[in-house]
Order: C-alpha cells, then structure tokens, then sequence
C-alpha cells in the first residue's frame, strides 16, 4: 500500500541514482500483500559522485583511530577551531578564537533551537539541505540542518560499531538492508533503497496495528522483508518480541533510549544475534557502542572530540560525572563546538581509545531517602537492570513519594521491580502507576528541593 | 588631528607585538580570567587619571555574543593606550573613555578583535583611529595626509562590513528557508533513527 498516488511521483529526486535492481526492491516493499500504510516518502537523494564518496568514507571510517585520550585533544582540534570561528555567523559574532580551548563558551540543545540558521557554515550549498526534527522531552523542539550524504555516513559507523561485535554486512541486490522500526501512535515511514550496498532494501515501518490492514501482517511483511539489520528502539523491540517471527537478522541495532540488559539479553536469545545499544543523537549522529567487555561505550566517530563538563562548564577530572560535550563530527552543515549534549557519563581510556561509562540521558536526578542520604538515579539503572524493561518512569513527589510507572504490559514486573528497589529504598514504600503514554518519556523525575545536584 | 603624535610605525609595531595576557579571556559572567574594568582603570591611573566606577561598569558584559569581542578589543587598545609616549602625553580621561568605550564599539562589531593584531590594515586601522579620537596625527604626516589615509582604510572597511552584515543576514533567511522546503522536510534515509 502507499499513498504516493500510485505514480511514485518524486522518485527521481528522492533515488537519483535508481537503477533496475532498486526499483524492483522498491516495488516489492511497497506491494508486498502484508505490506503496511506508508505514511510518508523520503529516500537516499544521493548523486552517483556521491555513492563513490561515502564507499571511500566508509573505508576511511572502518581504519582510523580516534586519535586522542581524556584530556588530550586530538591535532585537528586547532584547526577545526578556526575554520569554525571564521564560517560559521555565531562563531564570527564572537570574536577571534580564544588562545585556550577550554574558554570557547559550550552552546547547548537550547542554542540550536532557538535558531539553527547561525550555526551553518557559510559555505555550505543550500539547494539539498534536509532537515532532521527532534521533538525531545526537555522543551526545546530541535530542527538540524543536514544533508544527504550526512544521513548516509551514519552507515559508516554502524558497520564500524558491527564490525566490533563480529559482523560484515553483505546484503545487496534483491535484498533488504534494514528495516527501521517505531511503535507510535504517529510515525514517519516509507521506503528506499541503500546504493552503496547494491540497492539492497530500507522500509521505515511503525508496528502499531494502526497502520496495518491486519496485524498479523506484520510478522508476514518481516519475514518476507528478511532484514539484514534491524534498527529501533527499547520500545519497538518489545513489541517485536511478541510477534511470532521467523526472519533470523545478523544484528539488532538499538537507538535513542537506555537499553536495560535484561531487554538486551531477551532479544538477543529470541534473534540469536547480537544487539548493540547505540548512543547517536540527530545533532552529532552514532556516538558510541555499547561494550560487555569494556562495560561502557567504545567511541565510533574518528573526527569527534569528547569532553566532560561540570555544570560551570569547566573539565572535570577523569573519571568524574559530567555532561557528555562534543567537538567537530562529520556533519557538514553544522560543525560542533563543544557542544553540550545534556547527556552524562565519565570518560575513561582504553587501549582502543576513550569510552563513555556509565551513560545516562539528561541531568541526573538524586532522590532522598528517608535517612536523608541522596541516591543518583543511575543507582536506579543498575538496580532494574535485570528486568527486560522497555521503558519507565520513576519519579519522587514534593513530600518524598516515590512512584516507579511501567507500560501496561510491564506491570506483571511490579513486584521484582519493588523488591530490587527495595535494595536502595530499605523500606520506604514505592507506588507503581501505569505508563500510559507510548512514546518516549522523560524517566527520571523529582518534584523535591535538592533532587537536580 | 591637530596636534603631532607619535610616530605611526611605533604604535603599529607595538600591536603586532601585544602580550598574550592582553589576547586572553575577557570576563563575562563566570567564564574568562580578565576583568577589564579594572584593565582600563589601570591604563587610566598611568595617563594621571580616575573614573568613577559607574563610567567603569561600561567595560563589563553579561552576554559573550553581544560583549566579548568588544571587551578583547578594549584589552587590545588598553595595551596601545600604555605606549610610553601616550603615557608621556599624559592624556585626559574624557577621552580615554571615549576611544575605549564608543569608537571601539563599531570596530569590534565588525571584525574579531584579535585581527587588530595580526593583520597589518586593522593595525593601522586601530592605530589611527585612536590617535584621530585623541587629536593627534602619526608624526610626519599633514593633517590632510592623516585625514585622507584615515578615511581610506577605514571608509573601505566600513563599507566591506555593510555588504557582509546584509549578506549575513540574507543568508541566515535562506538558510532557514532551504530547512522549511518539502524536500528538506522528508529528509533522506539513515539507517538509524534518533
């Protein structure tokens, strides 16, 4: 089904480089019997010069090091630096670079949302522009200026992210790549074809039965699709767990939220392949990959500086908690500059280079025992983390109330989740409400004086 | 410009030669080392003169992107200000204040500050311009050489930052145009989805 009017009017812009083989994937995604509603149109809009490039990138990706340690800048940092003081109008605005890095002033999510337009370089041609939208739960609605071929370097680092874990995607002609997973009431989907992996498929699909004829169809539309990789989120993975699939995927890549290991272990037993827990936002792209073994995230991208602020915006020490900021990355359109990215972690060194521990998105929240000590929400992480969770709220009243909100098919977890609580909480008493929304919540909350250290 | 100065290559010379402290952080809030108020209190106690603190608050800045190019330049011309022979000239406060608060104000709007010091026009730019505002023209040079090379290095400059600040402008519209197309709207295909 599409409600592209029959004619796939716009196919041109939308896959320039379209030959038989991506047309013929194109028609078998969109016709296939159990094929969904396809809402939207979008696809690769990439030149054939440009498919070249990002095969080159793409090697370039796989082989380099990131070339720095915690506390030590990478060489092209001085050079980045005045390349974006002289192109990019908010930068110019403020002046000469300083002489020190750590005095450049961080610019955080509420910078850009307030207007993208400053923080593009001047140089960048504005005919192909695209843009990636961020709702968020922190109030500030984000719009990125992007590209084309920025949208199809994040393939660069996924494949450097498998690459770790064992895996060397081969699908190509007449099969399908990837397909993109949501479960929301409304979400933007439809198809494409990938031409640096021989047009092999990409269908955006939503597994909400709002937007299929049947919902059994969706495990027919999967298993015909027989993904190489399926992306998505801890949301959509649960609900793919209930559907009775047969398709065997070489990799599951999680995005956008705290994979608990418990949900982790699940999909990887039921897919019998490995699940990587992506860090990417819109603003900097694929960030770092979970690792086991390292117990934190391995950093994915060679051209990307990370620093550790505390909330003065000044270095901490290695080792310390802070705000995830970033420098340089591989979008043209909008070059960071310490940029603030309202994440927290540590930074740690490893022999392969620098690794994000501990994770955790937004501020931390500390919640108040009845002792009147303070725990971080983190400590709430670890303590469900056995628990396949796809997501949940926690959240202390004003008068100390503690209320643990799970999803409606979570609830029959009530009771494990209060006991393990009870490890942190002694016995203090934590009321479980239902999670009614199914998008994407904040989860750590606090209403108490003190809770946002 | 009535008055005999300094000879222009000194003062030129002494830009390219500013010390790293005066290239430093400018304080604004919390963030920079330099508080410049106090800077410009210093150069005015050399020149034999004082301000009142009100006239000294025009030298802080709330706000990097409206404030700190202007506070590196008034470090920048605070430096200049220290040159012996202004300092011998024994200068007055009314005009010191006027060089460092309003003259530097439209230059620092429209090139970084530390451009006065690298490059060899905004040296002589800044130069000129601060012994104009203080009645003095570069030794050897009639009033009319003084005024006639004033007005050419600064009149070309001021009409290249017009022409920049409107094409700026243009361009953060276009910018926000292209982003609000359709095309841009659907976007293209990453493999991920935040």
């Amino acid at each position: 089904m599409s409600d592209d009017h029959g004619d796939h009017a716009g196919d041109s812009e939308r896959y320039p480089t379209l030959g038989e083989a991506g047309r013929r994937m194109l028609d078998f995604m969109r016709s296939h019997p159990a094929a969904p509603l396809f809402r939207n149109a979008s696809g690769n809009r990439l030149l054939a010069a440009e498919v070249d490039q990002l095969r080159q990138f793409e090697r370039e990706i796989g082989a380099a090091p990131v070339g720095w340690a915690p506390g030590q800048p990478p060489d092209w940092l001085a050079a980045h630096v005045a390349r974006t003081f002289a192109d990019v109008p908010h930068y110019r605005q403020l002046g000469s670079p300083p002489l020190r890095f750590e005095d450049i002033a961080p610019v955080s999510r509420a910078d850009f949302a307030a207007d993208i337009a400053p923080f593009v370089p001047d140089q960048v041609p504005l005919e192909r522009l695209i843009n990636f939208r961020t709702t968020g739960t922190t109030g500030h609605p984000l719009l990125i200026a992007s590209h084309p071929v920025v949208a199809a370097r994040y393939l660069a680092f996924h494949k450097r992210a498998l690459r770790r874990f064992g895996v060397e995607l081969t699908h190509g002609a007449g099969q399908v790549g990837v397909v993109l997973l949501g479960f929301q009431r409304a979400c933007f989907t439809y198809v494409s074809v990938t031409p640096a992996m021989g047009e092999s498929g990409l269908a955006k699909i939503n597994l909400h039965p709002n937007d299929w004829r049947d919902p059994a169809d969706r495990a027919r539309y999967l298993d015909a699709l027989a993904p190489e990789v399926v992306a998505g989120d801890p949301i959509s993975f649960t609900e793919l767990l209930t559907l009775p699939l047969r398709m065997r995927p070489r990799a599951l890549i999680s995005v956008s939220m705290l994979l608990l290991p418990g949900l982790r272990a699940q999909l990887e037993q039921r897919f019998g392949c490995p699940v990587l827990d992506i860090y990417s936002l819109n603003e900097v792209g694929p960030v770092g990959v979970f690792d086991d073994a390292a117990r934190g995230h391995v950093l994915l991208q060679p051209g990307l500086y990370v620093e550790i602020l505390d909330s003065r915006g000044q270095p901490v020490a290695a080792g310390v908690r802070g705000e995830i900021t970033v420098t340089g990355g591989f979008n043209f359109c909008l070059p960071l500059l310490r940029y603030r990215t309202g994440d927290y972690a540590s930074l740690a060194a490893m022999a392969d280079g620098p690794l994000l521990l501990g994770l955790s998105g937004r501020s931390p929240v500390r919640y108040r025992l009845d002792n009147g000590e303070w725990i971080n929400n983190i400590d709430i992480t670890h303590a469900l983390k056995s628990l396949p969770l796809a997501h949940f709220g926690f959240h202390q009243a004003a008068d100390g109330a503690l209320t643990l909100r799970l999803a409606p098919a979570a609830l029959y977890l009530a009771d494990q989740a209060r006991i393990l609580l009870a490890s942190l909480f002694g016995a203090q008493l934590v009321g479980v409400a239902v999670l009614a929304a199914e998008d994407k919540v904040l989860q750590y909350t606090s209403d108490r004086d003190g809770a946002l250290a | 410009m009535i008055h005999p100065g300094p000879v222009l290559e000194t003062l030129t010379h002494r830009l390219a030669e500013t010390p790293s402290e005066f290239l430093a952080e400018p304080r604004i809030g919390n963030s920079g080392a330099v508080v410049v108020a106090a800077l410009v209190n210093d150069v005015l106690l050399m020149h034999g003169a004082r301000a009142p603190a009100a006239d000294l608050a025009r030298f802080e800045e709330s706000d990097p992107k409206l404030g700190r190019n202007r506070l590196a330049l008034v470090m920048i011309a605070s430096w200049l200000l220290a040159d012996p022979w202004l300092i011998g000239a024994a200068i007055a406060q009314p005009a010191l204040l006027e060089v460092l608060d309003v003259d530097l104000r439209e230059l620092a709007a429209g090139a970084p500050a530390h451009q006065f010091v690298r490059d060899p026009d905004r040296r002589e730019e800044l130069a000129r311009i601060v012994l104009a505002r203080l009645g003095l023209r570069p030794q050897g040079e009639t009033v009319e050489q003084a005024t006639d090379r004033l007005s050419s290095i600064s009149g070309s400059e001021r009409r290249r930052l017009l022409k920049e600040s409107r094409a700026a402008n243009e361009r953060a519209r276009k910018v926000r145009e292209a982003l609000a197309r359709k095309a841009a709207e659907e976007s293209a295909d990453k493999w991920t989805r935040e």
